[in-house]
């Protein structure tokens, strides 16, 4: 139906300033907090935590800190797109990381790496496909059909596994990928930054990345501008769920071990990191690199947390704190900002 | 070729389109208003399969509808807030910490109020962040839900908490009324409050208004900002309700508790017809929801059926029930706009 | 400010009232960003009188209906209703003082009952428990008002859109007003149940109700209304009695302005080939429509809002489905069909769709990208963007449109209306389509961007390509096209070459006065 009254209220929010022109944003300091600040913020965080909190300016500690993020910020910068496209989150990805670690010993261990890959690369695109045709095509809400295929992904897993706990070889090929490291630096920190520079460029440089965040920023306008909106939807769930099919065989390389809970936290670790990096759960705005300082973020403050004795409990508290506040700061930001 | 035309009929008799008026007709009309039909279907298809696989699902109907109570009344404070097309994610969490605070009090009862009024504060915080400061509800109650696990996990130091009186909550636990314990009335109580809150007191029934066309209800006066704490409210103090009194029946609180709730609950009330968008659907429709998968869970599980599995097919169940709405269908198939359909039948040139 | 005989002196040279009004408007004023919607308008309305108030889309009819309403807030002026001053921008105070206002666009609530719209926001309980068998009442004796039967207990999106045309209504009745505005109340409606609203509203009137009527269609105006307001370009034209006017000079003073300037402006338009075919068209609000587009012409399609013009062209070009119909477009003497969105644009059709800021660009995004978005195939080697490429074409575009100032760095967002919309142009000049559709292509935009604007789908013609433009801006649809067709009711009813072409014709075939006379 058409009216006449979209146009009037079109007229009211356009800028104010005299035609033609164009409006120059002021200074927002709400606005700075929600996209640069991380800079800052991460910055006096281990200024902070170098100079009161015992035990973690050390090297030991650092190398720790480094091969936890890891994994976590493997599957965080691949759901950045999920993000970014203004679909929430993807929660399935403790399944799929789990998954992926247990397919990447279990299979090893029996029929060798090859075909674990091989498996783990089907799996991560099935789930990809699923997700993303239920909320590509059927235009289902991500958080519930995420909610769904993490309950299905466990249950298989679980099923599967029987919950046991799988040990690579003491001299395996994984085992020796998981304890190498150049300096300081283990290698898995090294696949974090080669997959966070990937996924910048695909996202910053490729017809598809950019299909995702102008998606993320208008969908109607997206497709009418002939873009295939399902496709690009279905190709961010997909892309998680290959970066969470990384993560997990990081994470497995780390302790050559692989079990089904061994995963839990990752979602919202992973969104936190996201949205503290400035990336806006209202989709269209955000950014790998940045996503990549979030994960230091996250992962020091709970370094330092875990440092002070404080536990799981308390780090999910903080964490979940830390979205809200991120996410206020954001929608704030918006309400301030004439747009 | 003023006022000439003068009004010539008699204003009645027009054919505005207003339906059937015959009994069948009419009959059709009600079903059609009705949305818990797939929840009817559903519901029929897992009794009968009920009697042929598993009778005993049905002669232990005290366990069946224990498991249906649990996921039952979160699922009816759940469908409060889905009304108004928010969302509480945090429903579990609010389950898990309001147990772990009937516990932590050496008086019973005060423990009991102080969970119940934590329920309602989360309300209340939820309801701030979502319509105060205007965050996504998915996302506000998403915080919540990692927040109050968190929460839940240091109340208790990460442990298992008896209650103060044990011998109370093993009371809690035995039939009150012939079979009925008190978990399965508190229930059939809270559907019995909501169902009349939404169908009969005012309040309630603005929630379809707030949830089916927010900017129709702000401009015909009604208070939505009012409405939707009134909702995070009920979904919180009634997931902690369900928190008081599984905590009663186990006489400990445990910090992990309703892990499953969260999938079963959503899964129950979209099951039950209620439009995740808002504005659609009923407690009933909740109730029939909850109840269709408490009998399957408690089939499935004399069945010999591992949780793993039984997680499984409820997550097949809640991802069919999302993509499967009939809103959904349509939009998919082609965007049928029925709201124009009265135009696209033919008229007469002129 | 109780003078009651000041009302009389309000409208200058219109005739004088016999009664004291009820309503009045007094010097409102009120504009939106740089553009003036209502100029200085005044209005009084008597009981028991109905009064149009007519314009053209954009006039400022709208705005003063939601200002007398208390939606808006008007810049200067005030109003009154029985002598009182109401609070400004108060709609609670509006309705209370007895203004109710049946909303163009539908403001019900599509699952809840018909009683329960109706007393929505009002509904009776006692202790906050509904008292049903009250709301029941109250609500039939609405409908009994107006004279409509309908189950009290139906839920609204099971009913057809004049029900609940009719029901919106009802729900404006049941609080009891001394003042009814109706603001295109029989856009949706059939003529049979236009017939039937027309004579509620004068059994209504003759109850001691006045009544606001807000139309395009002047026969319908002549047929109930005591008196006419016309509004032009938010400026108070003239109030003249029913009796005593003419749809002739009344179609006159809605449009009356500088003619021959706009005549000067004419292109030397040479039709070419047919490029685009589009052949019994159904779709929803669409009833079998044929159209053809032609090389170098531009094809206007008229009509009032509502009438299933920007329903027709989605349907040609596929953006929502159609339910019956073909199309074809013709490319370097190959003819293809056109069964999907998908298909016109990689086929050669360009779309500039009716909301800009919803539907035409991301807003968040730079100008730049958004010019790249339907262009990336050309602007990258293999699927990598070329970012180098993307500034240059999106800086030569933004010159073509004239982007003021041409920062095409800036996000799209921060530019205003007229800018935005040369963004959206030049996003699809981008890829040289050879069929391209513009709908309202100058809404809400300002005079200088829209002659640059009209500037440039001149030239899209002169080119070659085949355009078609729709608008409910009657100067710029003459201004613009070599040839018009009118629609309404889903239908064309009446073509118009450009010489036999003027406001008045266009308008009288819009609003059904005339019917297929150019057909």
């Amino acid at each position: 139906m058409k009216t006449e009254k979209p146009v009037e209220a079109t007229k009211t929010t356009e800028p104010l300033a005299a035609e033609p022109g164009i409006e120059e944003r002021a200074f927002s300091l709400l606005d700075w907090m929600s996209t640069r600040g991380i800079f800052i913020f991460t910055g006096l965080l281990i200024l902070t935590a170098a100079v009161f909190i015992d035990g973690f300016a050390s090297l030991t500690n650092i190398t720790d800190v480094f091969n936890r993020a890891a994994a976590i910020g493997i599957v965080a910068v691949g759901m950045t797109f999920v993000v970014i496209s203004a679909n929430y989150l993807d929660l399935s990805v403790v399944a799929q990381v789990a998954t992926s670690a247990v397919v990447l010993i279990a299979i090893s261990n029996e029929h060798g790496f090859l075909l674990a890959f091989a498996l783990a690369i089907v799996i991560a695109l099935a789930y990809g496909i699923v997700n993303g045709v239920a909320v590509g095509i059927f235009k289902a809400n991500a958080v519930i059909v995420t909610l769904a295929t993490t309950f299905i992904g466990l249950g298989l897993l679980r099923w599967f596994s029987g919950g046991s706990i799988y040990f690579g070889p003491p001299d395996g090929p994984i085992r020796a990928f998981g304890s190498t490291r150049l300096g300081p630096i283990p290698l898995s920190m090294i696949v974090l930054v080669v997959m966070t520079l990937l996924l910048s460029f695909v996202l910053t440089r490729t017809n598809f990345g950019f299909m995702v965040k102008s998606y993320g920023s208008n969908r109607e306008a997206t497709r009418l501008a002939g873009v295939n909106t399902s496709m690009v939807v279905i190709g961010a769930f997909i892309i998680t769920a290959l970066a969470a099919m990384v993560g997990g065989f990081v994470l497995a390389a780390f302790s050559n071990t692989a079990v089904s809970s061994m995963s839990d936290g990752f979602d919202f670790r992973a969104l936190a990191a996201i949205i503290v990096g400035g990336t806006s759960v209202f989709g269209g705005r955000g950014s790998v690199l940045r996503t990549l300082l979030g994960v230091v973020f996250v992962s020091v403050l709970t370094n330092i947390m875990v440092l002070s004795g404080l536990g799981f409990g308390y780090q999910q508290m903080a964490i979940g704190l830390l979205i809200v506040v991120a996410v206020s700061v954001d929608a704030l930001a918006r309400k301030a900002a004439p747009r | 070729m003023t006022q000439t035309e003068t009004p010539g009929s008699d204003s009645k008799g027009l054919d505005l389109g207003s339906g059937a008026t015959d009994l069948m007709g009419r009959l059709r009309a009600i079903a059609g208003r009705r949305t818990e039909g797939r929840a009817l279907a559903l519901f029929v298809i897992v009794v009968v399969g009920t009697l042929i696989f598993e009778p005993r699902a049905l002669t232990s109907y005290q366990v069946t509808l224990g498991r249906i109570a649990l996921v039952g009344l979160v699922a009816l404070g759940l469908t409060a807030v889905i009304l108004m097309g928010e969302l509480d994610l945090g429903v579990a969490s609010t389950l898990a910490v309001a147990g772990v605070i009937t516990a932590s009090f050496d008086n019973l009862a005060v423990g009991i109020i102080a969970a119940l009024v934590a329920g309602l504060l989360i309300g209340v915080v939820n309801a701030f962040f979502v319509i105060v400061v205007g965050i996504n509800s998915f996302i506000a109650t998403l915080g919540m839900l990692f927040f109050l696990r968190g929460a839940a996990f240091v109340l208790s130091n990460e442990q298992p908490v008896r209650i103060a009186d044990p011998d109370a909550g093993i009371a809690f636990g035995r039939p009150l009324l012939g079979p009925l314990t008190p978990r399965i009335l508190l229930f059939i109580l809270t559907f019995i409050a909501l169902h009349i809150f939404v169908t009969r007191v005012r309040a309630g029934r603005e929630f379809y208004a707030v949830g089916g066309n927010r900017e129709a209800a702000r401009d015909a006066g009604i208070p939505v900002v009012r409405r939707v704490f009134t909702g995070f409210m009920i979904s919180g103090f009634v997931s902690a309700l369900a928190g008081v009194i599984n905590t009663l029946e186990r006489t400990a609180a445990d910090p992990t508790a309703g892990s499953t709730v969260l999938l079963a609950s959503f899964a129950a009330a979209i099951i039950g017809g209620v439009l995740l968008n808002g504005g659609r659907g009923s407690i009933f429709g909740a109730l029939l929801g909850a109840a269709t998968l408490g009998m399957l869970q408690v089939s499935l599980t004399l069945s010999g059926v591992q949780v793993d599995v039984q997680n499984i097919v409820i997550g097949s169940v809640l991802l069919l029930a999302v993509i499967s709405d009939p809103a959904t269908v349509r939009l998919v198939f082609g965007k049928a706009r029925t709201f124009f359909t009265e135009r696209s039948k033919p008229q007469p040139a002129g | 400010m109780t003078d009651n005989t000041m009302a009389s002196s309000v409208n200058g040279d219109g005739p004088a009232i016999a009664t004291a009004p009820i309503v009045e408007a007094r010097n409102i004023s009120k504009a939106f960003g740089g553009v003036q919607a209502v100029d200085d308008v005044s209005l009084a309305v008597p009981p028991g009188e109905i009064h149009a108030v007519v314009g053209e889309n954009g006039a400022g009819k709208s705005t003063l209906m939601r200002v007398l309403s208390g939606i808006i807030k008007p810049d200067t002026g005030g109003v009154f209703v029985g002598g009182e001053r109401l609070d400004a921008g108060d709609p609670r105070a509006a309705l209370e003082a007895g203004i109710s206002l049946v909303h163009q666009e539908l403001s019900l609530v599509p699952e809840m009952t018909v009683a329960e719209n109706i007393l929505l926001g009002s509904t009776p309980s006692r202790g906050g428990f509904i008292r049903g068998s009250e709301q029941r009442r109250i609500a039939a004796a609405a409908l009994e008002e107006i004279g409509v039967t309908v189950d009290l207990d139906e839920h609204i999106s099971r009913l057809s859109m004049a029900l609940r045309q009719f029901v919106e209504i009802a729900r404006a009745i049941a609080r009891k007003p001394q003042v009814l505005i109706l603001d295109e109340p029989t856009a949706t409606l059939t003529p049979a149940e236009t017939d039937y609203l027309l004579d509620m509203l004068q059994r209504l009137a003759g109850r001691g109700l006045a009544i606001l009527y807000i139309s395009h269609r002047i026969p319908e105006i002549f047929r109930i209304c005591d008196r006419i307001t016309v509004l032009r370009d938010g400026q108070h034209v003239d109030t003249v009695a029913t009796a005593d006017a003419e749809p002739d000079t009344v179609v006159q003073m809605m449009v009356g302005r500088e003619l021959e300037a706009v005549l000067g402006e004419h292109r030397d338009a040479k039709p070419g080939e047919v490029i685009v075919s589009a052949k019994g068209i159904r779709a929803p609000g669409v009833n079998g429509i044929d159209l053809e587009l032609r090389a170098g012409q531009i094809v206007g399609l008229g009509g009032l809002v509502g009438a299933g013009r920007t329903e027709l062209v989605r349907a040609i070009l596929g953006a929502d489905p159609r339910t019956a119909g073909d199309v074809t477009i013709t490319l370097d003497g190959k003819t293809h069909s056109i069964n999907g969105y998908g298909a016109a644009i990689a086929n050669g059709f360009g779309y500039i769709p009716e909301e800009r800021r919803t539907d035409g660009l991301a807003l968040t995004m730079t100008v730049s990208d958004n010019i790249a978005l339907p262009n990336r195939e050309h602007l990258s080697t293999g699927s990598v963007l070329e970012r180098g490429k993307i500034a240059r074409f999106a800086k030569q575009l933004a010159d073509t449109v004239g982007l003021r100032p041409p920062k095409i760095e800036h996000e799209a967002g921060q530019f205003s209306g007229g800018n935005q919309q040369k963004v959206v142009i030049a996003k699809w000049l981008g890829r040289e389509p050879t069929a391209i559709v513009l709908d309202e292509p100058t809404r809400g935009v300002d005079v200088g961007a829209k002659a640059e604007i009209h500037r440039l789908v001149r030239e899209l013609a002169d080119d070659g390509k085949a355009v078609l433009v729709v608008s409910s801006d009657l100067p710029e649809l003459l201004e613009l096209s070599d040839i018009i067709h009118v629609v309404r009711d889903g239908r064309i009813t009446g073509t118009l070459m450009r010489d036999e072409a003027d406001e008045a014709a266009v308008m009288a075939l819009a609003s059904g006065q005339t019917t297929g006379a150019g057909a």
